[in-house]
């Protein structure tokens, strides 16, 4: 079991082991369809009008961009992290019915078991990212192909991360019941807290944000790892940074490489 | 007989697109009601300056190219045009300074340029048009150093600050100039060896045939800006249908006919790095 490329088409088979079951899965696809669905349709055409802008003292919306513009690329994000953080579910799933066992019972590493699972789950929450660009047209979003090709990497980097923080989530959950919490106390507080459905304008000082939202606000925006998994893609997507653009891709790698490492040791106790 | 099993991928593959096919006719959707309004309406207002030749002239039998340009575009959505002339368009190139609102205009045009300041208030469509600092002397070139050079900033609202410092960094002395008459009976006189003005006041100025060549100052110092025609944010099935408004008359000449009518296709020859 020790020739390399066995080992690879040990992690194949785990991957496209979670690709069938996610895209043959039709309530994971609706859910994935919903999500941009209510955010960039009826959130963003319904705020829409509240940002027009019109004379000084009454623009409410200073970035150069529109508001679908400007959420279209948290939306993508959003679709992965709800894909790649519920991939938990798959892996408590495996645990009750007995599949982990199995395989881990195999001659096959368990850091590439791990390797195929969290490859496998990306690569779903790629494709469910990648479904949002399809409404590009609807927010007026124009891409070229290499805007699309650093998107893609982007966003299946970011997945990676997201995927191996759902492992090490999973490997803290007894039960599916205790899963359903995440969502509202790990997704959408990150998601609303990364500057995704509001700016922070990177004209303004500290100190001047600080006057248009709270402090604390300002702080929870900062100290967020998505909001700069946010920034990053706005900034490939619409070519707008609210931070320098090096943050976005050095948090995403590192979220990546410290999420997959921590996954790595709580997977191996399992 | 054992019946025939599917594809694995068939019914990932059929799920995934129906799923993109479902997506895709969504992404046609009309986002707004911007172009249904003009449509009910069948007026679409404009607002322009008095006057910012060659885009916008007053003379009702040269207007200018913006004012031809956007009486093209009503004709292509099958709109009446309605002129607002509003004195504080084109004052400076902040359009928060024009105190336009929704009431008075669908579009704006005769001054817009399309910068990051001006997209923060609203969606640009640049034009063929495209301003920036130029310089005019007999050699086509900025003079050596020591030279008066004279400075018309105009109103369009290019980086002053920024002007200064490089003549004084070229060791150059700046004369304001107040008028293209000024500017015109300076340098014909040889007060000044060279004078600095915007590009579309530059191409006012009637200077002695021959005498003096017009050039671009260095664009890695003094970007060039494209001027534009400029929508509320968020009217986007409007802006859509400008777009192809513009797009057909493109492939109908009617912009190079413009263009060339208006002189916007002349190229400045030199730029003085």
């Amino acid at each position: 079991m020790s020739s390399p490329i066995i080992l690879m088409r040990g992690v194949y088979g785990v991957w496209l082991r979670e690709i069938m079951r996610a895209t043959r899965d039709r309530g994971q696809m609706i859910g994935g369809v919903s999500r941009p669905l209510i955010w960039l349709l009826i959130l963003g055409v319904g705020l829409n009008p509240y940002f027009r802008g019109e004379v000084y003292g009454e623009v409410r919306y200073v970035i150069p961009y529109t508001y679908l513009q400007f959420l279209f690329p948290a939306v993508i994000v959003l679709n992965i992290m709800y894909t790649s953080i519920q991939f938990a579910v798959s892996v408590i799933w495996d645990r009750e019915f007995g599949f982990l066992r199995e395989v881990l019972v195999s001659p096959m590493p368990r850091a590439l078991i791990l390797l195929g699972k969290v490859l496998g789950g990306s690569t779903v929450a790629m494709i469910h990212g990648g479904l949002v660009l399809i409404l590009a047209r609807f927010a007026d979003v124009t891409l070229s192909l290499e805007q699309m090709a650093m998107a893609l990497g982007l966003m299946f980097v970011l997945a990676f991360g997201l995927t191996c923080f759902g492992v090490v989530l999973a490997a803290r959950v007894r039960s599916f019941e205790g899963f359903g919490v995440f969502s509202n106390t790990i997704i959408l507080p990150l998601y609303f807290t990364s500057s995704s459905v509001f700016p922070l304008d990177p004209a303004l000082t500290r100190t001047q944000t600080a006057t248009a939202y709270p402090e604390w606000l300002v702080f929870l925006v900062q100290i967020n790892p998505i909001t700069y998994a946010v920034d990053a893609l706005r900034g490939v997507v619409i070519g707008f940074n609210q931070f320098p653009p090096s943050y976005g891709p050095a948090v995403i790698c590192t979220m990546a490489l410290v999420f997959f490492i921590m996954a790595l040791i709580d997977f191996g106790r399992s | 007989m054992s019946a025939k099993r599917p594809h694995r991928w068939l019914q990932a593959g059929v799920n995934i697109a129906f799923i993109a096919a479902l997506l895709t006719a969504i992404s046609f959707l009309p986002p707004d009601t911007s172009l249904s309004d003009r449509q009910e309406a069948g007026v679409l207002k404009v607002c322009v300056p008095p006057s910012y030749p060659p885009l916008i002239t007053g003379n009702p039998a040269e207007p200018g190219y913006d004012a031809e340009l956007v009486a093209a575009i009503a004709g292509d959505l099958g709109l009446r045009l309605t002129v607002n002339t509003l004195p504080a368009i084109g004052q400076d190139f902040n359009p928060r300074n024009w105190f336009l609102t929704r009431a008075q205009c669908d579009l704006v045009a005769g001054g817009v340029a399309d910068t990051v300041q001006t997209r923060g208030f609203l969606q640009t469509i640049p034009t063929a048009a495209e301003t920036g600092w130029v310089g005019i002397s007999a050699t086509g070139t900025m003079p050596p150093t020591g030279s008066i050079v004279g400075v018309l900033p105009g109103t369009s609202g290019l980086d002053r600050l920024a002007l200064s410092g490089w003549l004084r960094q070229q060791g150059l002395r700046a004369q304001l100039l107040r008028s293209p008459a000024q500017l015109q009976s300076s340098l014909e006189s040889g007060a000044i060896a060279a004078a600095i003005t915007e590009r579309f006041v530059a191409g006012t100025i009637d200077l002695k045939e021959n005498a003096f060549g017009l050039f671009w100052l260095p664009e890695s110092i003094f970007p060039h800006y494209r001027m534009a025609l400029g929508l509320w944010k968020g009217d986007q099935t409007l802006k859509r249908a400008v777009a192809n408004a513009l797009d057909n008359l493109a492939k109908t000449n009617v912009l190079n006919a413009l263009e060339a009518r208006y002189g916007l296709d002349g190229a400045i020859a030199s730029t003085a790095e």
